[in-house]
């Protein structure tokens, strides 16, 4: 039998790791934890196939339901997602002619100003929340983006703060 | 009309609303938190955005990511549904200043029936009829002693911004009066922000009968009868059904007038509900005025043949009423059971993943739900799972279509209080029609003292 704290700490080791899934099987004892990735769609309940128009295709499936080939695909440890805070309007600059905040290859340091998402008028700054540097920029200026989306990838690891 | 309408709700009510737009041949936005994402809402909408983290302050509560979303899908209208942003001035403003046409009535009117010490005042000088009680809000406790005096005890004191039952306190005696106004006092700082509160007459066991009113943009009003609510547990309603059994012909017409009277003197637009207390001896009282659309709607919808949903829809769009009151009629009658996930006894909440789940269907069998096999049912909101209405050529018919329907119904996985809905429908005071807002304590009580027997 596992133990309340038992379970915990493995949630916590899986939340640090980069699996998806666990599962263990005993006499009369079974747990199985699924990490649902952040960038998940919806698209989980077993009722009926999705939409033909389900917005946002561009999104993986659910971590529950990715076949087990493609677990291998996922991030290595030191990519980074930094994903929006607000729902909005994403700027890649401050101004339409303005240079970009950031482009792949720039490096960057926690609380650098990486873009702005606009919602109700209101221009906010999105702050990278670890040093890194910029591998991929996730949505292009001008797209809507929804709470929790991935906007830009980092690689975290061999950077030195700028 | 509209083109896209954003749903500022989840569960059932963001589903019923998204089937009425579909009636219409207009688009929907879904907005969800992460706790939301495998709902049906979002699913069925076509389309959807994520606002926020699973706490209602960061998600369903929060204007700017709300309009943000609108904004995002380019949605020209948003319903708010029920509980949430629906009776939320505020949020109603902000919605005019963004041209994003708000479904319900103008903020003024919101803001007027929201204070509930200004909405008595409204409907006294409509010459509606209101509970003996203080005008506005009583600041001091000599005011409070003098008035409660002259008014005569048991009072009641509510807070001015209250509802659900929170900074409210019966006081039986003078010498209770101070420390239930601090205790009110205090509750409705906490609850409201304000922590003004206002007195009344303590009516005991009254019955709780509201009527569904509709107003349009030309000053057309009219009324859909009334539905009684008065089987509550701490001022929450858990069945509901039309017509009441308390009403006469005559007396049905006097409330009706009474509820179109305020309704016109408030300039009132779109779907409202109008409370009253009704006492023993026929006499009723304005409580409050409800601006939104209430979960409890479809008893009405299923009496009138009126889908409410649609009708707010169209009113907003600046439509007017294609009807008549002479052309409303009402035909059978409907009850409606509050589906709760809540241990049936305790009334502890029961979140958790429902397993196995079968509704009841066939003729007069209307069910209003978001829920379905292998969804959760998350701790952060509340713990209505579904909607389960019948309808029946006479009151009978309705309930024994009720009776059967909740046999049929299991929900597996979570608890609910299926059981006590199966209890009322079987009480003979229930049959009969002698309800009052007291009929559920005793309801329990005699089940407790069963216990204690056995």
């Amino acid at each position: 039998m596992i133990l309340d704290d038992e379970i915990k700490e493995l949630m916590r080791y899986i939340e640090s790791s980069s699996f998806t899934e666990f599962e263990i099987e005993r006499e009369g004892f079974k747990l199985k934890l699924v990490r649902r990735l952040p960038q998940a769609s919806n698209g989980d309940v077993p009722l009926a196939p999705p939409a033909a128009e389900a917005p946002r295709p561009q999104h993986p499936a659910p971590a529950s339901t990715v076949p087990a080939a493609r677990v291998a695909e996922v991030e290595p440890a030191d990519v980074h997602q930094v994903m929006s805070p607000i729902v909005g309007t994403f700027y890649r600059s401050s101004a339409p002619d303005a240079k970009a905040f950031v482009s792949p290859g720039d490096r960057v340091s926690k609380g650098q100003v990486l873009c702005i998402v606009e919602a109700m008028k209101l221009m906010n700054e999105i702050e990278s929340d670890c040093d890194g540097e910029v591998l991929e920029i996730l949505v292009a200026n001008g797209q809507p983006v929804e709470y929790g989306e991935p906007l830009f990838k980092l690689r975290t690891s061999g950077i030195r703060p700028v | 009309m509209f083109r896209k309408i954003l749903i500022a709700n989840r569960g059932e009510i963001a589903l019923r609303i998204i089937w009425a737009c579909r009636e219409l041949g207009i688009k929907t936005v879904a907005i969800y938190s992460t706790a939301d994402r495998d709902s049906l809402h979002v699913r069925f909408a076509d389309e959807d955005v994520c606002i926020g983290p699973p706490r209602n302050t960061d998600s369903y509560l929060k204007i700017g990511a709300v309009i943000a979303a609108a904004e995002i899908t380019d949605a020209d209208a948003i319903h708010p549904g029920y509980g949430f942003l629906a009776e939320s001035a505020h949020f109603a403003e902000v919605c005019e200043a963004c041209r994003i046409r708000f479904i319900g009535p103008s903020p003024q009117v919101i803001r007027l029936m929201g204070d509930k010490a200004r909405a008595r005042e409204a409907a006294a000088a409509a010459g509606v009829p209101v509970l003996p009680g203080s005008k506005g809000a009583v600041m001091t406790e000599a005011d409070a002693t003098r008035l409660a005096a002259r008014i005569g005890y048991p009072i009641i004191v509510k807070a001015s911004a209250g509802g659900g039952g929170r900074g409210m306190r019966i006081v039986p005696g003078a010498e209770q009066l101070a420390p239930a106004m601090s205790a009110a006092r205090t509750e409705a700082q906490a609850a409201f922000g304000v922590p003004d509160v206002y007195l009344e007459k303590y009516l005991r066991n009254p019955r709780h009968i509201e009527f569904q009113v509709l107003g349009d943009s030309f000053g057309n009003v009219v009324h859909l009868g009334e539905r009684e609510c008065s089987i509550q547990r701490r001022h929450q309603k858990i069945l509901e059904e039309s017509p009441s059994t308390a009403l006469s012909p005559k007396l049905r017409r006097r409330m009706a007038d009474a509820a179109m009277k305020l309704a016109r003197a408030a300039g009132y637009q779109n779907a409202g509900t109008l409370e009253f207390l009704l006492d023993e001896d026929g006499r009723f009282y304005f409580m409050e005025m409800n601006t939104r659309i209430q979960v409890e709607h479809p008893v009405t919808e299923m009496v009138t043949g009126i889908d409410l949903i649609k009708e707010q829809i169209k009113i907003a769009a600046g439509e007017s009423l294609g009807f008549r009151q002479e052309d409303i009629s009402h035909t059978g009658h409907a009850i409606e059971c509050r589906v709760n996930a809540e241990d049936p006894v305790t009334f502890v909440p029961s979140p958790g993943t429902i397993t196995t789940f079968h509704l009841p269907g066939g003729p007069g069998v209307r069910v209003d739900t978001a829920a379905h096999p292998e969804c959760r049912i998350p701790p952060y909101y509340d713990s209505m799972v579904a909607k389960l209405i019948t309808r029946g050529n006479n009151r009978m018919e309705a309930i024994s279509r009720m009776r059967r329907s909740l046999e049929v119904m299991v929900v597996e996985g979570i608890k609910t209080n299926i059981p006590l809905h199966r209890r009322i429908l079987n009480d003979p005071d229930f049959v009969r029609g002698n309800l009052d807002t007291g009929f559920l304590d005793r309801l329990l009580e005699q089940k407790n003292e069963a216990v204690a027997a056995s």
